[in-house]
C-alpha cells in the first residue's frame, strides 16, 4: 500500500515545465554587470584623472576624494564580510546550542524519571522527607 | 604618492567605526541566581566511555531554544520547556569501570545545594543498586525558579543545574520524547546524477 | 520531464566568466525543476515564477561560490525550497488555495489515474511547508534522505518522520475519499 501510494506521488509530482518566456524575462532583468563581477575577488576602482590646469594646486583634494571613495568602498566591504561571517557564526552557534539543549533536558528528564520510579516503586529504599538526614 | 598615502590612511580611519560596529560581541554574561558553581572535570573526560558537558547560559540557552523547530513535534516539546529557563548546565560521566570518578567533587556541589533557597525535594539511597538521586529545588515566592539534580551509580555520575521557570511534570514528560527510527531508509530510491 | 540533464561543468565556467548565453542554459536546464517546487509550496503559478525567477536572480549573483553542475542542482533545491517556507511565513500564500487548473496535469505515462494524481496534489497542500518541502524533494526531486536534510537543515531523523507522518496522513485522506482501493486495477 505504501509502495503503491510512493509510485502514485512521485506520478502526481512529477515536475512541470515552467511558464513560456521564463529564462526571456529572467535575462532581461539581470543586472548589468556581468556575473563575473560578482566574484569575491577584491574590487579596484579606478577613478579618472581630472584634467587640471595647475595639477599641483588641486592634487591634494583629487587624492583625497579618491582615497576617501576607495577607503569607504574597502571600509564598507569588509564590514560586509565581517557581518556575514558573524551571521554564520551565529547560525553555527545556534545550531549547536539547540543540540545541546536537547541533549541536557533530555539527560535531566531520565534523572528525574529514575527519581520518580524510586519514590514510586512499592520497594522504594527511600522517599522524599523520609530520610534521616541529607548531607 | 605621500600625500596619497597620507590622505588614505586618514580615510581609512574614517571607515573604522564601520568595521567595529560589526564585531560588537556580548560580555561575559554574570552568574544567574541559582547557578551552581562545578568543578571542571576536565581530567574525567579522558577516562570516561560517555561524557556529556552542556553548558547553556542566558545567550547561547536563547538562541539554542530559538533555533528549535516548532514544526517538528519532537523539538516543539523541548521548545515548550526551554520558554522560562535561562541557564542550563549538566556534567553527566560513565565509565567502565566502578567509582572512577572523585566523591570529593560531587560533594562540593552538594554543598553548594544547602545554601538558602534550595529545598530537597527527593531522596533517593539505594544500598542495593548503589544508586543514589537528590532532587533539590529553589523555591522563590510560590514558583520553582532553579532545579538540581545529582545522581550517582558506581559507573556514572550526573550533575544537572537548571536556571529559571521550570514546569517539573513538562520536563519529565520529555523521557518519551526521541527522534524516532522510523526504518525508511530501506526504501531510498536511487540517487540522480 | 528530466528536472536537470547532465551538463557539462564548462557551461557552468563560461556563465561565472560572464557569458550570459551560458548561463541562459543552465536556467533553462533546471527551470522547471526550481518552478516544481514553487509551484507546488505557493499553490499559484505567479508567485511560483517569482519565487523561481529570484532564485535564479540569486544565482546569477553567487556563481563563483557554485563549484560543480550536481552543487548547482543542490543549492537550487535548497535555496527555493527555504525560499518557499519562508514565504509561506510572511506571506498570504495560504495552503487551502485550489491549485491553478494548468498545474494539475494528467501523466501521459499513467492516464489512467489523474484523478488519483489531482487529489494527491491537492492534498499535499494540507501539509505544514516544512512537511510539504521534504515530499516534494523526496517524491518530486526523487532526493535521498541524507541529501533532503542537507537541504532543509534537517536531522535525518526528522526527515524521516515528516515522511512517515506525511504518508500515513495522505493514506488516510485517500482512504477517505475513497480514493485507495475503491478502482478495480488492471
Amino acid at each position: 500500500m505504501t509502495d503503491e501510494l510512493e509510485n502514485q506521488l512521485r506520478r502526481a509530482l512529477r515536475p512541470v515545465e515552467a511558464p513560456e518566456g521564463f529564462t526571456e524575462r529572467l535575462m532581461s532583468r539581470l543586472p548589468v554587470a556581468p556575473a563575473a563581477l560578482y566574484t569575491s575577488a577584491p574590487v579596484v576602482v579606478a577613478l579618472p584623472v581630472p584634467a587640471r590646469r595647475k595639477p599641483r594646486n588641486f592634487a591634494l583634494p583629487a587624492a583625497l576624494a579618491a582615497s576617501l571613495v576607495a577607503a569607504v568602498m574597502l571600509g564598507q566591504h569588509m564590514a560586509y564580510e565581517i557581518e556575514t561571517g558573524r551571521q554564520q557564526r551565529e547560525l553555527a552557534e545556534g545550531r549547536a546550542a539547540s543540540r545541546e539543549l536537547m541533549e541536557a533536558l533530555r539527560v535531566t528528564s531520565q534523572k528525574l524519571d529514575m527519581a520518580y520510579q524510586a519514590v514510586n516503586s512499592p520497594s522504594r529504599p527511600a522517599a522524599p522527607g523520609e530520610e534521616e538526614n541529607p548531607s | 604618492m605621500k600625500v596619497l598615502m597620507t590622505a588614505f590612511v586618514f580615510a581609512l580611519a574614517l571607515s573604522a567605526p564601520a568595521i567595529t560596529q560589526a564585531q560588537t560581541r556580548s560580555a561575559n554574561p554574570a552568574p544567574l541566581r541559582g547557578q551552581l558553581l562545578l568543578p571542571d572535570f576536565a581530567s574525567l573526560s579522558d577516562k570516561a566511555s560517555e561524557v556529556v558537558n552542556v553548558t547553556l547560559d542566558q545567550r547561547l540557552l536563547s538562541m539554542g531554544c530559538r533555533f528549535l523547530n516548532v514544526e517538528d513535534p519532537d523539538q516543539a516539546e523541548f521548545k515548550k520547556v526551554c520558554t522560562g529557563l535561562r541557564g542550563i548546565f549538566v556534567r553527566h560521566f560513565t565509565f567502565d569501570k566502578d567509582f572512577a570518578y572523585p566523591k570529593a567533587d560531587i560533594d562540593s556541589v552538594r554543598r553548594q545545594l544547602n545554601g538558602p533557597g534550595w529545598s530537597q525535594m527527593v531522596n533517593v539511597r539505594s544500598n542495593k543498586e548503589n544508586t543514589n538521586v537528590d532532587v533539590y529545588v529553589l523555591i522563590d515566592g510560590e514558583k520553582a525558579q532553579g532545579l538540581s539534580i545529582i545522581a550517582s551509580q558506581p559507573r556514572e555520575f550526573t550533575i544537572v543545574n537548571v536556571v529559571g521557570t521550570i514546569d517539573l511534570e513538562q520536563l519529565h514528560d520529555l523521557k518519551n520524547f526521541g527522534v524516532p527510527d522510523l526504518e525508511l531508509e530501506k526504501k531510498d530510491a536511487p540517487k540522480k546524477k | 520531464m528530466n528536472p536537470a540533464p547532465s551538463m557539462p561543468d564548462s557551461l557552468l565556467t563560461q556563465a561565472r566568466a560572464g557569458d550570459t548565453d551560458a548561463f541562459a542554459a543552465l536556467v533553462r536546464a533546471h527551470q522547471g525543476s526550481v518552478f516544481s517546487i514553487g509551484l507546488r509550496m505557493l499553490n499559484r503559478r505567479d508567485a511560483a515564477e517569482d519565487l523561481a525567477q529570484d532564485v535564479f536572480l540569486q544565482l546569477y549573483r553567487r556563481l563563483a561560490d557554485i563549484e560543480s553542475q550536481e552543487h548547482l542542482g543542490f543549492w537550487l533545491r535548497r535555496v527555493a525550497s527555504n525560499l518557499a517556507i519562508d514565504w509561506l511565513r510572511r506571506l498570504p500564500y495560504t495552503s487551502t488555495q485550489p491549485l491553478d487548473d494548468d498545474m494539475q496535469v494528467a501523466s501521459p505515462e499513467n492516464p489512467q489515474d489523474p484523478l488519483m494524481d489531482r487529489e494527491l496534489a491537492r492534498l499535499m497542500n494540507e501539509l505544514s511547508p516544512p512537511a510539504r518541502a521534504v515530499m516534494l524533494l523526496r517524491y518530486q526531486e526523487d532526493r535521498d534522505l541524507a541529501e533532503i536534510g542537507a537541504t532543509l537543515d534537517m536531522p535525518v531523523n526528522t526527515v524521516k518522520s515528516h515522511i512517515k507522518r506525511s504518508l500515513t496522513a495522505l493514506r488516510a485522506r485517500m482512504i477517505g475519499a475513497r480514493l485507495v482501493d475503491c478502482e478495480p486495477r488492471e
